[in-house]
């Protein structure tokens, strides 16, 4: 069914570390059936304009200058779970309080209602043909990446491993993380559990896993590793510098790899053009502007200007 | 429905079915609003500002939220000339309302290019002559301060646009809106269009530089609003009451009582832009604001509303 503008009803909204929280959005009726296919990597803009900020003394420090900024417009979020009932779907939203928005989204309470329009975009293409899927995440880009691999729990014969990359163990958007990972990873990690999800972690800092940037380990286990490239597919979402590693790592070892971008967007909907991602157009050495809200969030990394 | 408010417009001799146009830039090719509101409820379509070649647009960040508004520098990025007569005309022939094409160019030949070649598709009702685009380098809002360049400008397409309708949009960016609307409708405008954006900039503290990487936007949604709304009501009071030239209001129409805000102050018909983005069927929402207004009021018909500030 086609994308509209529905009402959710706030299921859930828990805080999971320093400054990450789990949202869960309830749709009933028809929107529940709308909801019900949602593919990692879609997304909802939700409007958050009328949702109060959290009481001062709540309000983090380092927020408290752009917490007193007005909002008019909607924010994109990608889903990290969704789970189908008779009659309710609910999508779980895995976010980040960084400014006055998402501040306000952290002060939603079970049985508020938001109002959301979605699905959006297009979402990851599934590894058909592939045997290796490797996942990179970096800070919230977590979100689609869990959903990812909970759906890619349909493809049992696919070996999945995790590429967990943060600046410190605070910025690791996941429960009880201190339990499950040794000094070089290789556990699985409490929010890839079921999924059959080989976890390895890096922080900048060293805090947890090792140290050093995510694509350090990605580059690693690739060149350790004999599975054939043209079997391997790659997906990848966090910072920008991140994917852009990740996809020059993937362009050199000839893998196949998708990338979920980011943009500032007024509309999501293919209204205002505010989105624009640089793309290849073609082998003409020119680009174009695709619009990341419509022709994406996914892209194949191979056709992005980086 | 209310039955006993005529929505009809007369709009410089076009008849509308209803007061509520979508501004340029910000409803896509008419595609994407569908599922989310009945087209029908719109009174005019502008389209995004054609010019003769394609256009890629401006690097990103293209937009910066601001306290009650946001700024954007998309920078006329378009699909031009021909690919627009190929891929969009057809999709809007669909459409039940007027539809204007916005038209912006880098020098008065560009204009008059766009306007000629697309004069002869009945599907278009008329143009709207984008000369206030604060966002490209050469043209654009160059055209837009200086009255002697505005009627210039008008009277050539006018010209070149055979019989439609030619509806001038004017920059906000000038000291006196008046000098600029009196010279496009002595130069032969049909109807005039106002405001457009207004010239600004946000800079990043941390990286001390502007957040666009165009540096400045244009300001659009409700932060503009009363200003828009003092414009209307002075190109009206000074320069269109009585000329039968109708003025298509905008700038931060959120609301029907913004609408019949600017309606008071002298619009004919209203064009909504930003408030589309947070809401996708905001013009609907409007036009049955300003019907529920006016049947509350007792008037029974939108020509009373306009102008009737006391
Ligand atoms: C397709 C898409 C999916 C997203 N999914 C998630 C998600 O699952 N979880 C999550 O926590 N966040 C997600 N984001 C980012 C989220 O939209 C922003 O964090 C949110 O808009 C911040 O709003 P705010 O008012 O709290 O902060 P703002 O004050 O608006 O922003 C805080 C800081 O972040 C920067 N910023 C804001 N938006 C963006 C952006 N889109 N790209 C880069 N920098 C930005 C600003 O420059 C500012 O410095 C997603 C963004 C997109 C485009
Ligand atoms: C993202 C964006 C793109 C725009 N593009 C154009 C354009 O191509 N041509 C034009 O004449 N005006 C353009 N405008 C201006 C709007 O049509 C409108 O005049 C202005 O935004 C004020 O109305 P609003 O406050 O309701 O948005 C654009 C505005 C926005 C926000
Ligand atoms: S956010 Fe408006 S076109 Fe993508």
């Amino acid at each position: 069914m086609a994308k509209g503008s529905f009402t959710a009803t706030i299921g859930y909204n828990k805080r999971i570390g320093k400054s990450f929280y789990k949202i869960g959005l309830e749709f009933s009726g028809a929107s529940a059936e709308v909801f019900a296919d949602v593919k990692p990597g879609q997304f909802v803009e939700i409007d958050l304009c009328h949702a109060s900020l959290p009481a001062d003394n709540k309000i983090p420090g380092e927020l408290c200058d752009s917490a007193g900024r007005n909002i008019i417009l909607r924010r994109p979020f990608s889903f990290s779970d969704i789970a189908v009932e008779k009659g309710k779907t609910t999508v779980e939203i895995l976010y980040c309080t960084v400014g006055p928005a998402s501040l306000r989204m952290s002060n939603l309470e079970a049985g508020d209602s938001v109002s959301v329009i979605g699905p959006l975009g297009n979402g990851f293409g599934m590894p058909e043909g592939k045997t290796t899927a490797l996942l990179v995440l970096g800070g919230t880009g977590a979100g689609p990446i869990i959903h990812l691999a909970k759906q890619l729990k349909n493809y049992p014969q696919i070996q999945k491993i995790a590429f967990v990359g943060a600046r410190s163990v605070e910025d690791l958007p996941f429960e009880k993380i201190a339990d499950c990972i040794g000094a070089e990873g290789g556990d699985y990690l409490a929010e890839f559990s079921g999924t059959d999800t080989q976890t390895f972690v890096s922080t900048d800092d060293g805090s947890v896993g090792s140290k050093g940037f995510v694509t350090d380990i990605l580059y690693r286990y690739l060149k350790q590793s004999g599975v054939e490239r043209r079997e391997i597919m790659v997906y990848a979402c966090g910072p920008e510098p991140m994917l852009a590693r990740v996809a020059q790592i993937a362009e050199s070892e000839n893998i196949d790899c998708q990338v979920s971008l980011e943009r500032r967007m007024a509309c999501g909907i293919g209204l205002c053009q505010s989105c624009a991602v640089e793309c290849k157009a073609g082998d003409s050495g020119q680009s174009i502007y695709k619009m990341c809200c419509k022709d994406g969030p996914v892209f194949d990394a191979s056709e992005v200007v980086f | 429905m209310n039955n006993n408010v005529d929505m009809s417009v007369d709009f410089g001799g076009l008849k509308l079915a209803g007061p509520v146009f979508t501004a340029s830039g910000t409803c896509g090719y008419a595609d994407e609003l569908g599922d989310f509101m009945d087209l029908g409820c719109l009174g005019g379509f502008i389209t995004k500002s054609i010019t003769v070649e394609p256009r890629k647009g401006n690097p990103t960040p293209r937009i910066v939220e601001t306290d009650s508004g946001m700024l954007n520098a998309i920078g006329l990025a378009n699909i031009g000339l021909d690919n627009f007569i190929e891929e969009k005309l057809p999709i809007l022939g669909g459409m039940s309302c007027a539809v204007f094409v916005n038209i912006a160019g880098k020098s008065a030949e560009e204009y008059i290019e766009v306007a000629r070649r697309l004069c002869g598709f009945e599907q278009i009702a008329g143009f709207e002559l984008n000369i206030s685009c604060p966002n490209v380098k050469k043209g654009g809002i160059a055209f837009g301060t200086d009255p002697v360049q505005v009627a210039e400008i008008t009277k050539k397409v006018k010209k070149a646009g055979g019989g439609k309708k030619l509806m001038v949009k004017l920059s906000p960016n000038v000291t006196d809106i008046s000098a600029t609307a009196r010279a496009a409708v002595e130069a032969g405008a049909d109807a005039l269009s106002l405001i457009n954006t207004f010239m600004a900039m946000v800079i990043d503290i941390e990286s001390g530089k502007p957040v666009l990487a165009n540096r400045t936007g244009g300001l659009s949604g409700p932060a503009i609003k009363p200003i828009a709304v003092y414009m209307v009501n002075k190109v009206y009071n000074e320069v269109t009451k009585g000329t039968g030239v109708p003025i298509l209001g905008s700038g931060g129409i959120r609301t029907g009582s913004d609408a019949v805000e600017f309606m008071m102050a002298g619009a004919s018909a209203v064009a909504v832009g930003t408030a589309s983005f947070i809401e996708p069927a905001s013009c609907e929402k409007i036009a049955a604001g300003i019907e529920d207004y006016c049947s509350k009021k007792g008037i029974d018909s939108l020509k009373k509303l306009t102008g009737s500030l006391c």
